[in-house]
């Protein structure tokens, strides 16, 4: 005879192959109704993880070169806003920065579009960041290359330029011409193809496009903290010195960038609402399928059936639907995700693949419960009066 | 088909599930459309605004107004080659302004035009030196008809003699003055990109007739392609990311529409599967199978106007809602109108999956099966 033990874990096993059998063998029948669920769901992942690297693809070309830039202090004017390209440092703010206790080193950096031709080829546009002192605006780190050591050498965004491309600014005078030795990842600027160049050469850029110009003033000065300072004391006492004065730490600099927030905010809006459709369209499936499967589950509760067995076939079926669409728009983001669109780099994203999957799995569950619900309401006396069929 | 309103009116809960999800749909339809509408309009605003048809740029500016420079030699040419068309320069500058009441480190960005054609809104004249028109959604920053607002780091004073709408450029509002004004803030806020005397940015040329191909071509040739002439339309598809941001958001409305397809598809053909009986009767008692799929035809297009009216009417409480500059968000009734279409499109086109069922229901079988 066997023991209560033993005798629990047969119950056990046999309600788990049931459980396995039912959920199976439903899906194997209805092949289509399944099938066209599981595209559905597979549709909204693929949308949400390109929607992903969409957003981390542009704000990595916004702002990327302003991470990949050497120094962990940038001071911009407070009239830039914190837009590169739109601030302008003055020579008393210059001086008032200096001045600052706990500045280690101070250097300029300048940030301009320009027309440029690459080789012999078409003008297109490029990204010019010119800085006076490599450790505060230079790259901070090379993916192939090495860093310029003359005039005329340039580090280039690896994702636009190659070794040893040759690259002329146009306008209105001649301009100096770049020899790319460095290549630099996620460096661009501005969703543009970026060239990190030398002070010097920056200036002659500006002044070959627009003769007019009275001076070539920096955008802004980069600055490395002294020993025992940290880059968010020295921010703070660089605001402290001057009301012109915009200092804000690497970090919060490719933050607070123009367009980054906004960009942000509006892909969290339509990922909520995305989050929101996966659940409901699931649960709604699971609903009416259950509804629809009311005197069959009737019978089976008459025979014996436990509730509890119904309920873990319903969810094994939402996790093998949703496990099934997450995989097959996982699939169909693979190859995307290694594409450019336009300008724009994308990547494959494991984190947030990990992270959508989780989430929409816990969600499509959460969202069975109304069908569960509906299981366990099932009284298998209405099997033998019928009303089941309800 | 009374049959099917009846059954709307009194089951439903039927219904609720998927009108819900489908309005959910609807509404990330329409935000993703007002998104895109948001992002064009106040991009392009100052472009679309102008009253000349073409807009004339330095060949090597590829097509940017801050890099482009008009020579005071080569406008004589393009105004030659205009004949009796207008030319008139613009220019452009992107600055922070200090607006009355705003803190010391509290900037409202704005972009400054100079012109000397006045764009749709403003009257004919110029305003005098250091007088400018601005664009009303600088009212909510504070900006009053008399307000001076100093710009840029060199506090530049100009001061607001009225409003205009729709002119907003790189998603910032806009101040419209004379070219002198322009030149002058230029010079004092950005010394490395100041303008000489007589150059002017672009110009924009009026030639008074609507597609201006031709007369941009003339331009281009007479000034020996020192210029890059666009229509307007052609240089708003020019500005940095439209076109792009069109093609994208496009493409994600139109696997939105497709998922939309398949919801409607999946609901109306459970619930028709759920139906083959009645159907049975139905049809055994001389229904067709046309008047059986156009009563599910009705259910869809019925659940589909609800979802769509829910949808529309929560976008435009979402533009209520969403502050001012936070996310560029409009909901026109244009993009409303549009996605509630597509979304009836879909439901029809969803509801063809249920077409093949209705018409394989056999009435003998069904009542059979009752049995």
């Amino acid at each position: 005879m066997a023991s209560p033990l033993l005798e629990n874990l047969g119950v056990a096993t046999h309600h788990a192959t049931l459980t396995m059998f039912l959920a199976l063998r439903e899906i194997r029948q209805a092949k289509v109704r399944f099938g066209l669920l599981v595209t559905a769901v597979a549709l909204l992942v693929f949308l949400i993880l390109t929607q992903q690297a969409l957003q981390n693809g542009l704000i990595t070309s916004f702002v990327g070169a302003l991470r990949r830039q050497s120094a962990p202090v940038l001071v911009f004017a407070v009239d830039g806003q914190h837009n590169l390209q739109g601030s302008v440092i003055t020579p008393s703010l210059e001086k008032a920065i200096d001045g600052v206790p706990g500045v280690a080193e101070a250097g300029r950096i300048g940030q301009g579009t320009f027309t440029v031709e690459v080789g012999h080829g078409n003008q297109s546009n490029a990204a010019l960041i010119g800085y006076e002192k490599s450790r505060v605006g230079g790259p901070d780190r090379l993916s192939a290359g090495r860093v310029p050591s003359a005039a005329g050498e340039a580090v280039g965004s690896s994702a636009d330029f190659a070794l040893g491309d040759r690259v002329r600014v146009v306008g209105a005078r001649k301009g100096p011409e770049f020899v790319v030795v460095g290549l630099a990842d996620n460096a661009q600027i501005q969703v543009t193809p970026t060239l990190f160049v030398s002070w010097q050469d920056y200036v002659a850029a500006a002044r070959a496009v627009n003769p007019d110009a009275a001076t070539v003033p920096p955008s802004v000065i980069g600055v490395r903290p002294a020993a025992g300072v940290t880059a968010n004391t020295l921010t703070a006492r660089i605001n402290d010195a001057s009301e012109e004065a915009d200092a804000l730490t690497r970090q919060q600099a490719a933050e607070k960038a123009p367009g980054v927030s906004a960009v942000r905010s509006s892909f969290n809006l339509i990922f909520l609402l995305f989050a929101l459709v996966v659940p409901l369209v699931t649960g709604l499936f699971f609903l009416i399928v259950t509804l629809q499967k009311a005197r069959p589950l009737t019978l089976l509760r008459a025979i014996g059936a436990p509730a509890s067995v119904l309920v873990r076939s319903l969810l094994v079926q939402v996790a093998i639907i949703i496990g099934g669409g997450i995989a097959l728009g996982t699939l169909l983001y693979l190859p995307l995700s290694q594409a450019k669109l336009g300008k724009l780099s994308l990547s494959f994203e494991a984190g947030a693949v990990v992270f959508w999957a989780v989430l929409l799995l816990v969600l499509g569950l959460v969202s069975a419960i109304i069908a569960a619900r509906r299981v366990l309401a099932i009284d298998p006396l209405e099997a033998t009066t019928g009303a089941g069929a309800r | 088909m009374k049959l099917a309103l009846r059954e709307l009116r009194r089951r439903p809960g039927r219904f609720v599930v998927a009108t819900a999800i489908l309005a959910l749909i609807a509404l990330l339809l329409m935000v993703l459309g007002g998104l895109l509408d948001g992002l064009v309009a106040g991009s392009t605003g100052a472009l679309r605004a102008q009253r000349g048809q073409l807009i004339v740029y330095s060949s090597t500016s590829q097509e940017s107004l801050v890099r482009s420079r008009i020579t005071p030699a080569v406008r004589h040419e393009v105004e030659k080659s205009a004949g009796a068309g207008r030319v008139a320069g613009l220019g452009s500058v992107q600055l922070g302004a200090r607006v009355e009441g705003h803190g010391p480190r509290d900037l409202v960005p704005v972009v400054l035009f100079g012109y000397e054609l006045a764009p749709r809104g403003l009257p004919n004249a110029v305003p005098a030196a250091g007088q400018v028109y601005a664009d009303s959604s600088l009212k909510s920053e504070g900006v009053k008809e008399g307000s001076t607002v100093r710009l840029g780091p060199a506090r530049t004073p100009v001061r607001v003699i009225g409003f205009l709408d729709d002119s907003r450029y790189s998603l910032q509002g806009t101040l419209w003055g004379s070219l002198g004004t322009w030149r002058e803030v230029l010079a004092a806020n950005r010394p490395g990109e100041r303008a000489g005397q007589g150059v002017d940015q672009a110009l924009v040329v009026s030639v008074g007739v609507a597609d201006a191909s031709k007369e941009a071509a003339m331009i281009d040739r007479a000034t020996n392609g020192a210029t890059k002439t666009l229509t307007v339309p052609q240089a708003i598809n020019a500005l940095p990311g439209v076109s792009q941001q069109q093609t994208v958001f496009n493409q994600i409305i139109g696997i939105t529409i497709v998922i939309a397809v398949v919801v409607v598809g999946l609901f109306f053909a459970l619930i028709t599967v759920e139906r083959v009986g009645l159907y049975g009767v139905l049809k055994a008692i001389g229904a067709s199978s046309g008047t059986l799929f156009a009563g599910v035809l009705l259910q869809a297009l019925v659940v589909t106007l609800i979802a769509s009216a829910v949808g529309a009417a929560s976008s435009l409480a979402l533009a209520a809602a969403i502050p001012e500059g936070s996310i560029p968000f409009v909901a026109t009734s244009s993009r409303l109108l549009t996605s509630t279409a597509y979304l009836l499109i879909a439901a029809l086109l969803g509801c063809a999956f249920s077409l093949r069922r209705v018409l394989g229901v056999d009435p003998a079988a069904a009542i059979g099966a009752e049995q």
